[in-house]
């Protein structure tokens, strides 16, 4: 401390006792060294003295006392300061590091939104449900198309065994009249021999032709009635065979209309389900597009971390100012006694020199009314 | 062919947010968490379009637009500009360094879609 300094504390120091010394020296002129004089001026200094040392006492405790609350002070910005601003530090990353996490777990979801859009509604890529529902109804038509054909082969088929029918009765008719010839011709040979024998030995050759004849009409009334048992068995083998393709084809008329019917529920089904899974798949695809929206939505919203991010690492800064000012402030007392103040404009001067943003600044000024600043559709081209 | 562009910023989720509008309009994307990492990442790599942010440790975005504009390989390659900042002459600084558009944050993913489509490269 300079010796003028010092010269003028110590001066402080002892006011009272000059003022006593000085009003008992005046005592004491004034009253002519009279012993009254004298103690009243030993009584001026005494308390001139005792008001010194009272007030040094009171100077001394002041003292301590702004030394300690200078001391605190610089305690607060060493060690409660730096704990503030890690909290402060903290809670920024694990909010950066939780939205981020969000972010990437959002992004994942419009990623597969969209491969799911991309995705055609059915297997095939070529082709629509409709269109396979056509190509089906078509290959089943045709399949009934090959019954109906069937069916009408069988139904040539039994017009052709129906007509063969009447010529197995024209084969009966020629079997009968073989029999009759046959008959007739055998009478005749019988006339014949008769003749024959009433000729005589003239008659003799045409007997023996007679009985010739007779063999031969023999021979064809067995012919003939062979022919009447073929002809009676193949009848019954063709009616037999009739009687079979008309249950046959009455069974696959049946069996046919009967699949038809069934062809035409199950393409209506078919059809009734391929819409409904049509109608459902195009649902599906706005309701994924909508979500997808809303969730690019809901990421875009999440900019507002990194504004967040920035304000509160411009407070941090700002904050971490602190202690080395108040370090500086307790070096000056404990060098000087003085106490130099806490320069808090230069401190919100240099925090307001960090602002990026213009809600920062609105803050700063104390317009606290100020939310989130809207998406933002400010572009400058240079 | 898809186009490259690569977005520079400190924050993963906002790159994240940038990727997703340009990845849904076709677009490839390499991200950049600041200056330096996006230099290294530029050797080698056509790259039809940058969005940089402006506040960034070890190199922010005008550093970074200077930077790339002495890149012979990337002397055109447009920049843009996508940050908080609000200040005319923080603007003034990133057109005098180069940078082609200056788009503030909060940014709509529409607005900032079609100043890609506007200044990407051919």
């Amino acid at each position: 401390m300079p010796t003028s300094v010092q010269f003028l504390w110590l001066k402080g120091q002892f006011n009272s006792s000059l003022v006593g010394l000085v009003g008992g020296t005046g005592i004491v002129v004034a009253g002519g060294r009279g012993i009254v004089g004298v103690m009243a001026a030993a009584g001026l200094v005494c308390l001139g003295v005792l008001a010194d040392i009272r007030q040094a006492r009171r100077c001394s405790r002041s003292r301590d006392e702004t030394a300690s609350y200078v001391a605190s002070t610089e305690q607060l910005g060493r060690d409660v300061l730096p704990v503030w601003s890690a909290h402060l530090e903290s809670s920024r990353a694990q909010m950066e590091v939780a939205v981020a996490e969000l972010t990437q777990r959002f992004a994942a979801i419009v990623d597969r939104l969209d491969q799911t859009l991309k995705t055609p509604l059915h297997g095939n890529q070529e082709h629509g449900l409709a269109e396979i529902f056509e190509q089906s109804n078509r290959e089943l038509q045709s399949v009934l198309d090959s019954l109906h054909s069937a069916m009408e082969s069988n139904r040539d088929m039994h017009a052709e065994v129906q007509r063969l029918d009447r010529f197995i009765e024209e084969l009966q008719q020629m079997a009968t009249e073989v029999a009759h010839i046959a008959f007739q011709t055998n009478l005749l040979a019988i006339n014949a021999a008769i003749e024959a024998a009433h000729a005589g030995e003239n008659g003799r050759s045409f007997g023996v032709l007679a009985q010739e004849v007779r063999k031969l009409s023999g021979v064809s009334g067995e012919t003939g009635n062979r022919m009447s048992q073929k002809v009676k068995i193949i009848s019954e083998a063709i009616a037999a065979v009739h009687h079979a393709a008309a249950d046959s084809a009455k069974r696959e008329e049946s069996s046919a209309v009967a699949s038809e019917a069934a062809i035409h529920r199950v393409l209506d089904q078919f059809r009734t389900v391929t819409q409904g899974l049509e109608h459902s798949a195009e649902t599906l695809k706005q309701e994924s597009a909508g979500i997808q929206t809303e969730v690019v939505e809901a990421l875009v919203q999440l900019q507002f971390q990194d504004r967040v991010s920035q304000r509160m690492t411009h407070v941090r800064q700002n904050m971490e100012r602190l202690p080395s000012l108040l370090t500086e402030s307790l070096q000056a007392f404990d060098e000087s006694g003085s106490l130099k103040p806490v320069d808090a404009t230069a401190l919100l001067a240099e925090l307001e020199g960090s602002y990026v943003m213009a809600d920062e600044r609105a803050t700063h000024a104390g317009d606290n009314t100020a939310g989130a600043p809207a998406i933002s559709d400010e572009v400058t081209f240079f | 062919m898809a186009k490259t562009i690569m977005i520079v910023d400190d924050s993963a989720s906002l790159r994240q947010v940038v990727s997703i509008s340009l990845r849904g309009a076709g677009y490839e994307v390499i991200e950049g968490c600041d200056g330096t990492d996006a230099l290294k990442k530029l050797t080698g790599q056509k790259i039809h379009l940058i969005i940089s942010d402006v506040n960034m440790p070890n190199m922010d975005g005008i550093s970074l637009v200077k930077a790339v504009k002495a890149m012979p390989a990337y002397k055109f390659t447009p920049i843009v500009m996508l940050t908080t900042e609000s200040q005319d002459a923080k603007k003034q600084e990133g057109q005098a360094a180069g940078a082609k558009a200056w788009v503030t944050k909060p940014f709509n993913p529409p607005q900032l879609l079609a100043v890609v489509q506007k200044l990407v490269l051919p």
